[in-house]
């Protein structure tokens, strides 16, 4: 059961197209475990196109349609890409990302219950994959940007709520939090960031950066 | 539904049964001018946009198998295609797009709420006509305008908490025409 959803504005970019690439990925990855925001992002498209609908025509050359024409022949038909099939609980629209499954990701270690993967930066924006031991506390942090975190196994609780499988959190800004791993399973997060985190421990304070966090 | 865009819909059903380029003129000759002017709108250059539209239109042609008329409309489809190639050729980014089968747990959300959203379109339509002219100025920037709400919010010289009631607003409104509890 999904608890915590995308907000409105987050999906209305995404279904607008003026998400950037990692926030568009939380999005999609959530949706993977949500059948309510696939019909809330649906229904904006729907939007998206009554409105193209709506539009004046902007007139093409007038060879435009004719130039289509001869290239039909030559477009092959879309064909979709087999399902990888999740046998580990991996949304397929997150594998190009990861280089395959979940379980078989590189981590690396960031101190004994903690590990990450990083996946892309664009400019200041970070995605990556975040791992914790049953337990783990990242350390209380605050944020410069949004700090997005999506559930992919496990789960997590901070004082905001608890978090499982599909579920989405937004911190922004100076709102601190300190979240700890739920017990039994490791908990696995994808994490996008929009700027840098400000851990208030002086020792991470010291390695964070190390780690391009 | 209305009467041109049921056509449009079977239109496409036979550029995906038959592979029936009378079909495709036609989709071609109703969509891609319109494809062109969202681009436009969205900043891109002329000649881009005019290669693009004619690309959307390409795409159409090589995935109109994969069209479902219970799900969108020819006309929402379209704006997916057009909003995706964007991003891919101006914005040169990917954009993760979830494919419909890629659906992890069963969902517990109730079967009412699945929507048949292509005959939803009349009314989606009309309430957008009915909108003020403040909510539709906001409602056409966040498709139209590749920015955040905050940068939304400055050009327009109002602030962001207006720039989110008004959108809230719009949105409630055609959602409820939608017949979407969401």
């Amino acid at each position: 059961m999904i608890r915590h959803h995308p907000s409105e504005e987050l999906l209305l970019a995404y279904a607008g197209g003026a998400a950037d690439e990692a926030s568009s990925l939380i999005v999609a990855v959530h949706m993977a475990y949500c059948e309510t925001c696939r019909i809330r992002s649906a229904q904006l498209e729907a939007i998206g196109g009554t409105l193209l609908q709506d539009l004046a025509p902007a007139p093409l050359a007038s060879d435009a349609l004719e130039r289509t024409l001869s290239r039909l022949d030559q477009a092959a038909p879309f064909e979709r890409r087999p399902r990888a099939m999740a046998r580990d609980g991996t949304p397929d629209v997150l594998r190009p990302y990861i280089g395959g499954d979940l379980s078989t990701v590189r981590w690396r270690r960031m101190g004994p219950e903690l590990a990450y993967v990083p996946l892309f930066r664009r400019g200041p924006v970070a995605a990556r994959l975040l791992r914790g031991a049953p337990g783990a506390q990242s350390g209380p942090h605050s944020h410069h940007g949004l700090e997005y975190t999506l559930v992919l196994q496990g789960g997590f609780r901070d004082v905001t709520g608890s978090y499982g499988p599909g579920d989405l959190q937004v911190m922004e800004g100076d709102m601190h939090h300190n979240p700890i791993a739920d017990p039994g399973e490791d908990c696995i997060n994808l994490a996008v960031t929009t700027g840098r985190l400000k851990f208030e421990r002086w020792a991470q304070k010291i390695v964070a950066p190390f780690f391009g966090f | 539904m209305t009467a041109g865009a049921r056509e449009m819909n079977a239109a496409l059903a036979r550029v995906a049964l038959d592979r029936d380029r009378a079909a495709f003129a036609a989709l071609f000759t109703h969509f891609a001018p319109r494809v062109k002017a969202y681009l436009l709108r969205l900043g891109a250059p002329s000649a881009l946009a005019e290669d693009l539209a004619q690309e959307a239109l390409l795409n159409l042609w090589r995935k109109a198998h994969l069209f479902d008329p219970a799900k969108a409309s020819a006309a929402t489809w379209l704006f997916t295609i057009a909003r995706n190639l964007r991003i891919d050729a101006i914005r040169r980014e990917k954009r993760p797009e979830l494919d419909p089968e890629d659906f992890l747990p069963p969902d517990t959300r109730d079967a009412d709420e699945r929507l048949a959203l292509a005959d939803d379109e009349d009314c989606l339509r009309a309430a957008l006509k009915d909108l003020p002219a403040d909510q539709i100025q906001v409602v056409e920037l966040a498709f139209f305008a590749d920015k955040p709400h905050s940068q939304i919010a400055q050009e327009l010289g109002i602030p962001l908490g207006t720039v989110k009631s008004r959108l809230r607003l719009a949105m409630g409104r055609l959602k409820r025409a939608m017949g979407g509890a969401a």
